[in-house]
């Protein structure tokens, strides 16, 4: 491990060394910090499954939707809708049913925060019920926001954005066409022969 | 003389679900076989083929599933999810940096982008001259390297294997006065698809898929799937076999438990899963070096767009390489821009109005793949029991780590420059993208190292190595000179895990020369190892 020379040792004495453990304890200080002084203290709640989300709760499916919403305005540029035509967050969802348990971990504490980060600075709203437009600068803003902040915001966005470009619908406003073997008749080779003794 | 029969197409392969439908095998059983060879990658299969070519009983394990090639979908999305470990999303403790790994019949041969690369002789000398690995000197190793080469059809990138974004970067450098060259492939009449990274359903990239493990079973190898390890059974200071659970692929579920009691042991599981075998196994570690000195080949992309439409996508994914860097500062350069679903796991991709138009530039993008070499201070640590723990992969840049991908994005930036991309997009975590190089500067400038580097430019890795280390001293290596772990008689290791020192080159055709080596070594010794 190296030592950070940019920061005060006094102050970055407790993240040294930062495991996965410690970034976790961060965050989640972090989050429960910045959204102590509001009318209450919120706690994770187990919300029933979804009907159509296997995987994922309630409450998480609400912070996705808002945030694809943010990320991917599709109706604005002639796109297949990012939820009703392309399953992203379905998409998403199926991800999440596979994901080793401490990534799923992660994800739900991720998503958690950034459901009640905004309680701070977007008068004591949680991410799911600000306008798309409030939702948008707040995605924004955790982009350019502490170092935790970026790297969970950068994260979310692969996962959103990659199960919506993922679908072969969107790819002709690339100018992407995709897979070729088939079209173009490539020939499958087989193995390749024996090597001679 | 016994007939040799291989098929055409595919390999035989029982999976889960032929175990599941066998009412002779049930919830638990065993196997015997002279060789157990634990992984089917680059290292896996070629120990496979050699072994089995030697009229030995070979049995495979591979944890990941078995996709023949017919089953490739060109889709990158789907594979991602469905082919490579953990969803593309295997990462470290701080989960910054994504550790990217074929998880199929194959290993990362399947899912690599073919460049081929000989790690210089000053490497070889290194290893047999400072460190005593006397069989590893760079003239031993030749005709290894030169039989790979040749069953491989590794060769230089001719004319028409030079895409769009690889002609962008040769412009660049043509005129900044930096030397390139175009890259050593391992494919067969190369259909140029740019799918690389999704498996190439033609058969043309020569991977173990279409060449060892075919091979291998065309002498009688036998290869399962869906079969994960635990742990290696010792007695007395000898490997007797291994323990595993074969599980169905879509639900989890164990379908049987298997020992398999054999002579030889391999562990070929790559440099992140080996180590965590042999930990899982309490295997001898005076030095406590299994796991530790993983290099990881920190790789990141910069991307530019340019005016025109160069559909940079399209053709061989991998063109040339920029080599003036090499000696100088450590780090190479590829051309490549894979599918779009790439774009997500580089650099910062805006969002709203503005990620829409990025992802609309995609047509007009050409890409710059930094990789650097670091000093292998990474490590693999499995926690808990065999069964029921976790494996945590810690890795952070050093400082020096940093700096290097702080002057790579540099150089990379004023290449795309010289060959006039409008603008050139920075791999970091905040957004960063630039008109020219005043801009570039200034924002490179902001980019700080913070916290051991963390959330600062997005580093992956495809080439983690050296976490179980050859060398003559079992307190500072792991495996001895013949690739057989310390301590441990018939256990041996043929992956990227025991490169001796980190190395700049891809691996892919070091640990195939390895794992040939290593095989030698074992049936130079099978008196000791084999009752018959």
């Amino acid at each position: 491990m190296t030592w950070n020379h940019d920061i005060p040792p006094a102050l970055s004495g407790g993240f040294e060394p930062l495991s996965r453990r410690s970034l976790l304890r961060l965050t989640a200080v972090s989050g429960l910090a910045l959204t102590t002084g509001c009318a209450r203290m919120f706690g994770r709640r187990e919300a029933p499954e979804a009907l159509t989300y296997l995987n994922m709760t309630e409450d998480e499916v609400r912070v996705v939707t808002k945030f694809t919403r943010a990320v991917l305005p599709t109706a604005r540029h002639g796109l297949p809708d990012c939820i009703d035509e392309i399953p992203t967050i379905k998409n998403m969802d199926i991800m999440v049913g596979k994901m080793a348990p401490t990534q799923r971990e992660l994800l739900a504490l991720g998503l958690w925060v950034y459901e009640y980060r905004p309680m701070a600075s977007f008068k004591f709203s949680r991410f799911s019920k600000l306008s798309d437009e409030k939702a948008h600068a707040y995605v924004v803003a955790m982009q350019e926001g502490a170092f935790f902040e970026r790297g969970l915001t950068t994260s979310l966005k692969a996962l959103v954005t990659l199960n919506y470009w993922r679908d072969s619908r969107t790819w002709q406003a690339l100018d992407y066409w995709g897979p070729v073997t088939e079209r173009w008749g490539v020939r499958r080779l087989g193995n390749a022969p024996l090597p001679m003794a | 003389m016994r007939p040799i029969n291989m098929r055409r197409e595919g390999v035989a392969v029982t999976q889960a679900k032929d175990v599941a439908r066998d009412p002779t095998l049930g919830r638990q059983f065993s196997i015997q076989a002279d060789v157990v060879i634990v992984g089917s990658g680059a290292g896996g299969a070629v120990m496979a083929y050699e072994l089995a070519k030697a009229g030995r009983k070979v049995l495979v394990l591979e944890s990941g599933r078995y996709w023949p090639s017919a089953e490739f979908t060109e889709n990158l999305g789907d594979t991602l999810t469905k082919v490579y470990r953990d969803q593309a999303a295997q990462a470290n403790t701080t989960a910054d940096a994504l550790f990217l790994e074929g998880n199929c019949v194959g290993g990362s041969t399947v899912i690599s982008a073919c460049v081929m690369q000989r790690p210089g002789d000053e490497v070889f000398r290194k290893w047999s001259d400072e460190l005593g690995l006397k069989g590893l000197g760079p003239r031993e190793l030749d005709p290894y390297f030169e039989q790979v080469e040749g069953w491989l059809h590794v060769h230089t990138n001719e004319a028409h294997e030079v895409n769009a974004t690889a002609h962008k970067v040769i412009q660049g450098c043509e005129r900044m006065g930096y030397s390139w060259r175009p890259v050593s492939r391992n494919v067969k009449n190369c259909a140029l698809t740019g799918h690389c990274l999704a498996g190439c359903p033609s058969d043309r990239k020569m991977s173990a898929l279409v060449t060892h493990l075919p091979w291998a079973a065309a002498y009688g190898a036998r290869i399962f799937s869906d079969t994960e390890v635990s742990r290696v059974l010792m007695r007395n200071g000898r490997a007797t076999g291994v323990e595993a659970v074969i599980r169905d692929p879509d639900t989890g579920t164990v379908v049987s438990n298997v020992r398999v009691d054999a002579q030889v042991v391999v562990l070929a599981a790559g440099a992140i899963h080996t180590p965590l075998i042999l930990q899982r196994s309490q295997a001898p570690d005076r030095g406590g070096n299994i796991g530790r000195n993983m290099a990881v080949q920190p790789f990141t992309q910069i991307l530019a767009t340019f005016k025109e439409d160069l559909y940079g996508f399209q053709g061989a994914l991998v063109g040339v390489e920029v080599d003036e860097f090499l000696k100088s500062d450590g780090f190479t350069f590829y051309s490549a821009l894979a599918e779009p679903e790439q774009l997500m796991a580089t650099g910062e991709q805006e969002a709203g109005d503005e990620h829409i138009n990025f992802m609309k530039s995609f047509k007009r993008m050409a890409g710059l793949n930094a990789f650097a070499i670091d000093k292998g201070e990474g490590q693999v640590i499995w926690e808990g029991d065999h069964l029921s723990g976790r494996k945590v992969i810690k890795w952070s840049p050093s400082r020096e780590d940093f700096e290097r991908i702080t002057r790579a994005t540099a150089i990379a930036a004023r290449i795309f420059f010289s060959a006039g991309a409008d603008r050139v997009w920075l791999p970091t975590f905040q957004k960063m993208h630039a008109k020219n190089v005043f801009e570039l500067d200034e924002m490179l400038a902001r980019v700080n190292y913070g916290i051991n580097g963390i959330y600062s430019y997005r580093m992956n890795s495809f080439t983690p190595h050296g976490t179980c280390r050859m060398g003559l001293d079992p307190y500072d290596s792991v495996v001895s000179a013949d690739g057989e772990v310390h301590g441990v008689s018939g256990l041996y290791v043929a992956d990227a895990s025991i490169f001796p020192t980190p190395v700049s080159s891809t691996p892919q055709w070091t640990v195939q020369v390895l794992s040939r080596y290593v095989a030698d070594r074992i049936l130079a010794r099978a008196a000791s190892h084999f009752l018959s």
